[in-house]
C-alpha cells in the first residue's frame, strides 16, 4: 500500500531469517558462503522444476489434483537434492578437518556442524521467501493493494507473507534436523523431514478452496512450531550428550 | 570451547570481495527502482555508434543493430587499451596517474552530479544550489584525493571504489536493452581473450608491470583483511590456498607449491618507503620452498616472485555526458580493470615508489585480493538490467554473479595468476536471466497467486 506496507510485508516474511543471519550467521565468513551455496542450489532446483513442468503451464485454475501433482514431484526432488547436500556437505567436512590438522588447529566442533546445517537451512528459507513471496511484494509498494478471491479476508501480500513466514520456518529448521539424522544414522530423523516437508506443501493446497486459508494457514504453523520443537529437542539432547562425554573423559 | 574453531575465521577473503560486490549491486539496483531510469533512445554514446535501438524495431533488425553496436564497442576499448599499454611501455606512468585523478574527478563530479541532482528532484529534497555544489565539490575532490593519494585510510578508498562503480553502472543501465546484453556478452569474451591469449593487452600489461615491478595505475578495489602481525595473520591469511590444497591433495602435500604461510618480511631500512608489508603472502613458487617458515627476523631478501604483481587496467568508453555532448567523441575513458588477482610481493628493491602511497607509515596490513573496477560496474550493469524486469530475475542474477565470482576466486587460489573476472559471472548471469524469465516466473507465479507453495 505504501513503502512503510512494502518493507512491513517483506520483514514479516524475513525478519526472523535476518535477525538469525546478523547475530549468527554473519559473525562467520564460511557460514555466509554456505548460505550463499544452499540458496543457488534451491535456485538451481527451482528452475529444473520450472523446466519440466513449462509445457503443462498454466494449469487450469479450478482443478486441483495437477497442482497437487505438482507439489509432490517438486517436494520429492527436493528432497533428493537434499540427500546430495548432505553428500556434498560430507566430502567438504572431511576436507575441513584435514585443513585443520594440517594448521594444527581443533577439528570441527558439535556446533560448528549445527552452524553450518543452520546456514543450510536459512538459505533454503531465504531462497523460497525471496521466490515466492518478495518477488510479487513490488506492487505492494505503490498506493494500493490486492485481494485474492480464495482468500478474501487479507491482503494477497499479507497472506503469502505469513505462508513464507512458516516455510522459512520449516526449510531452516529440518535441515538440522536432517542433517543431524544422516549423521547419526537415525532413521527418525532421516523420514520425518520429507514428511514434514511433504505435510507443509499438501497444506498449502487447502487454500485451494474458498476461504481455505482460514485452515490452512493455523495448520502449517502447526507443522512449523512441530519442527521448531523436534528440532529443539534433539539439538539439546546432541549437546547434553557431548557434554557429558566430555566432562567423563577428563 | 576455549580453542576457535577454524570456523572462525576461513573464508575471510572472500566475502572481504563478496560483500562491496553486493553492496554495489544493491545501490544500483535500489536507484534503478527508485529513480525509474528509462533509456533515453535519442542519446548517440560510445555503445551507439552504429544502431540506436527503437522499441519498434522488428527482432531481426535489433539484435543486429545490437550486435555491431558491440563489436563497435569492444573494438574501440581495444584500440584504448593497446594505447595504455603502449604508454605504460614508454614509462608515461605520470602522465597516467594524473589522467586518472582527472577521470576519477570527471566521474564523481558530473556523472554522480548528475545522480544527485536527479535523487534531489524525484525525492523533493530541499537543498539549494549553492550548498548543493559546495558538498559536490567536496564529495569529487575527496573521492580524486582517496584514489591515488596517501594517508587516506583503506576503508575511505574502498568506498569511494564502490561509489565510482554505482555512478558508472546506473548510467550503464541507460542503454537500450538489447544492446545491453550483447555489449556484456561481447565484453566477457573480450575480457577472456585479453587476459589469457599471448597478445592481449592485459596480459602485456600485466606481464610489463612484473617485469619491471611496478604496480599499475590503475582502479582497483583492494579487499585488505587487516590482520595483526604475528602467529594469528599466519594461520588466517593462508586460509583459502591451504583450503583449497588440502581439498585438492587429500590433505598430503609434500610440494610446497598449495602450502601458503604467511612470511614475515623485515625490512628495517624501508620505514622511509610507504610499502613495506610485515605480512605478505608466499607465493606459490617450488624454489620459495626453503623460505616457506618465515623466521621471525629475517633481513634476508624475500623476493617472492608471485606472476601476478599488478592489476592491469582497461580503457572502458563510458557514456557521454547528457545534453550538451551529442557527438561520441566524447570518449572518457576510465582505467577499470576487469582482472582479478591474488596480491603477494616482496617489496624489497630500491626502485621509486612513487606511484602509489608516499606516506610513511608502515604498511602492516596484508595485502588482500584485488578486484578491478570495471568487474563492479559490469555486474551491477547485468543486475540493473535484471531489475528492470522483475525481482525474482534480480535475485537470480546476483546469485548466479556471486557464484561466479566465487569460481573465479577459487581458481585464482589454484592458478595464482592474473584472471579475468568477467566471463564466469557474467555467462552464468545471462544464462539464469533468461532462464529465470522464460521459465520459472509462469511457474512460480502460477503457483504463488492460488496461494500454493512448497
Amino acid at each position: 500500500m505504501t513503502v512503510a506496507a512494502g518493507i512491513g510485508y517483506a520483514l514479516v516474511a524475513l525478519g526472523p531469517s535476518l535477525s538469525l543471519f546478523v547475530s549468527v550467521i554473519s559473525r562467520k565468513p564460511f557460514l555466509i558462503l554456505t548460505v550463499l551455496s544452499s540458496t543457488l542450489l534451491w535456485l538451481v532446483s527451482l528452475i529444473i522444476l520450472s523446466g519440466l513442468w513449462r509445457p503443462f503451464l498454466p494449469l487450469k485454475a479450478n482443478v486441483w489434483w495437477p497442482y497437487a501433482l505438482l507439489v509432490v514431484t517438486s517436494v520429492c526432488f527436493q528432497e533428493g537434492l537434499r540427500f546430495l547436500f548432505w553428500k556434498v556437505y560430507k566430502r567438504l567436512e572431511d576436507v575441513l578437518d584435514s585443513f585443520a590438522d594440517r594448521i594444527s588447529r581443533p577439528r570441527l566442533f558439535l556446533t560448528d556442524k549445527l552452524q553450518i546445517a543452520l546456514a543450510g537451512g536459512l538459505g533454503h528459507g531465504v531462497a523460497h521467501a525471496v521466490f515466492f513471496c518478495l518477488s510479487l511484494l513490488t506492487p505492494a509498494f505503490g498506493p494500493a493493494t490486492f485481494y485474492v478471491e480464495r482468500c478474501s479476508k487479507v491482503p494477497f501480500f499479507l497472506i503469502s507473507a505469513i505462508i513464507a513466514l512458516a516455510f522459512v520456518t520449516i526449510h531452516t529448521f529440518s535441515m538440522v534436523i536432517a542433517f543431524e539424522g544422516y549423521a547419526k544414522g537415525n532413521r527418525v530423523d532421516q523420514v520425518i523431514v520429507p514428511v514434514i516437508h511433504l505435510a507443509a506443501g499438501m497444506l498449502t493446497l487447502v487454500n485451494f478452496a474458498s476461504e481455505g486459508c482460514v485452515i490452512g494457514v493455523p495448520l502449517l504453523y502447526l507443522v512449523a512450531s512441530l519442527t521448531l520443537v523436534h528440532c529443539g529437542k534433539m539439538v539439546w539432547q546432541r549437546l547434553l550428550e557431548t557434554r557429558n562425554q566430555s566432562s567423563a573423559s577428563r | 570451547m576455549d580453542s576457535s574453531s577454524i570456523l572462525d575465521s576461513l573464508g575471510v577473503e572472500i566475502i572481504g570481495v563478496m560483500a562491496p560486490v553486493s553492496i554495489c549491486m544493491f545501490l544500483v539496483v535500489l536507484l534503478t527502482y527508485s529513480l525509474s531510469v528509462t533509456s533515453d533512445p535519442q542519446i548517440r554514446t560510445a555503445a551507439n555508434l552504429i544502431y540506436i535501438e527503437n522499441p519498434s524495431d522488428s527482432a531481426t533488425v535489433k539484435l543486429e543493430g545490437s550486435l555491431l553496436n558491440a563489436i563497435v564497442f569492444v573494438v574501440l576499448v581495444a584500440a584504448v587499451t593497446f594505447i595504455l599499454v603502449l604508454l605504460f611501455y614508454y614509462n608515461f606512468t605520470n602522465f597516467l596517474k594524473h589522467y586518472m585523478r582527472f577521470s576519477a574527478f570527471f566521474v564523481l563530479g558530473t556523472m554522480g552530479g548528475a545522480i544527485f541532482l536527479s535523487i534531489i528532484q524525484h525525492f523533493s529534497i530541499p537543498v539549494d544550489s549553492i550548498t548543493c555544489f559546495i558538498l559536490l565539490f567536496n564529495f569529487t575532490i575527496l573521492g580524486t584525493l582517496s584514489v591515488f593519494a596517501g594517508g587516506i585510510p583503506i576503508v575511505l578508498r574502498q568506498c569511494y571504489m564502490v561509489v565510482m562503480g554505482i555512478v558508472v553502472a546506473a548510467w550503464f543501465t541507460k542503454l537500450p536493452e538489447w544492446t545491453t546484453w550483447f555489449i556484456l556478452v561481447a565484453l566477457a569474451l573480450y575480457d577472456l581473450v585479453a587476459v589469457l591469449a599471448p597478445g592481449g593487452p592485459l596480459k602485456l600489461l600485466v606481464e610489463l608491470a612484473s617485469s619491471r615491478d611496478e604496480e599499475l595505475p590503475a582502479m582497483v578495489y583492494e579487499a585488505r583483511p587487516t590482520v595483526s602481525s604475528g602467529n594469528q595473520g599466519r594461520n588466517r591469511g593462508s586460509s583459502l590456498r591451504a583450503l583449497v590444497g588440502a581439498g585438492a591433495g587429500g590433505g598430503v602435500s609434500d610440494s610446497g607449491s598449495v602450502e601458503l604461510q604467511a612470511v614475515r618480511n623485515h625490512d628495517a631500512n624501508q620505514l622511509g618507503r610507504g610499502n613495506s608489508h610485515n605480512l605478505d603472502y608466499n607465493a606459490v613458487e617450488v624454489r620459495d620452498i626453503d623460505n616457506v617458515d618465515g623466521h621471525g627476523n629475517e633481513d634476508r631478501d624475500v623476493v617472492e616472485r608471485s606472476p601476478v604483481v599488478a592489476i592491469s587496467s582497461e580503457h572502458s568508453t563510458t557514456v557521454g555526458a547528457r545534453g550538451n555532448i551529442e557527438d561520441s567523441d566524447n570518449v572518457m575513458d576510465e582505467e577499470m580493470s576487469p582482472l582479478v588477482e591474488l596480491m603477494g610481493w616482496g617489496d624489497n628493491r630500491e626502485e621509486p615508489r612513487g606511484l602509489e602511497e608516499s606516506d610513511n607509515v608502515v604498511d602492516i596490513s596484508n595485502r588482500g585480493i584485488k578486484l578491478g573496477l570495471g568487474d563492479f560496474i559490469f555486474y551491477s550493469v547485468l543486475v540493473g538490467r535484471a531489475a528492470m524486469y522483475d525481482l525474482m530475475t534480480v535475485y537470480a542474477c546476483y546469485l548466479a554473479i556471486i557464484s561466479g565470482l566465487g569460481c573465479t576466486l577459487i581458481l585464482l587460489a589454484v592458478y595464482n595468476r592474473a584472471l579475468p573476472a568477467l566471463p564466469i559471472s557474467i555467462m552464468l548471469g545471462v544464462v539464469f536471466y533468461f532462464l529465470t524469465r522464460l521459465l520459472m516466473e509462469p511457474f512460480v507465479v502460477g503457483m504463488t497467486t492460488n496461494l500454493m507453495m512448497f
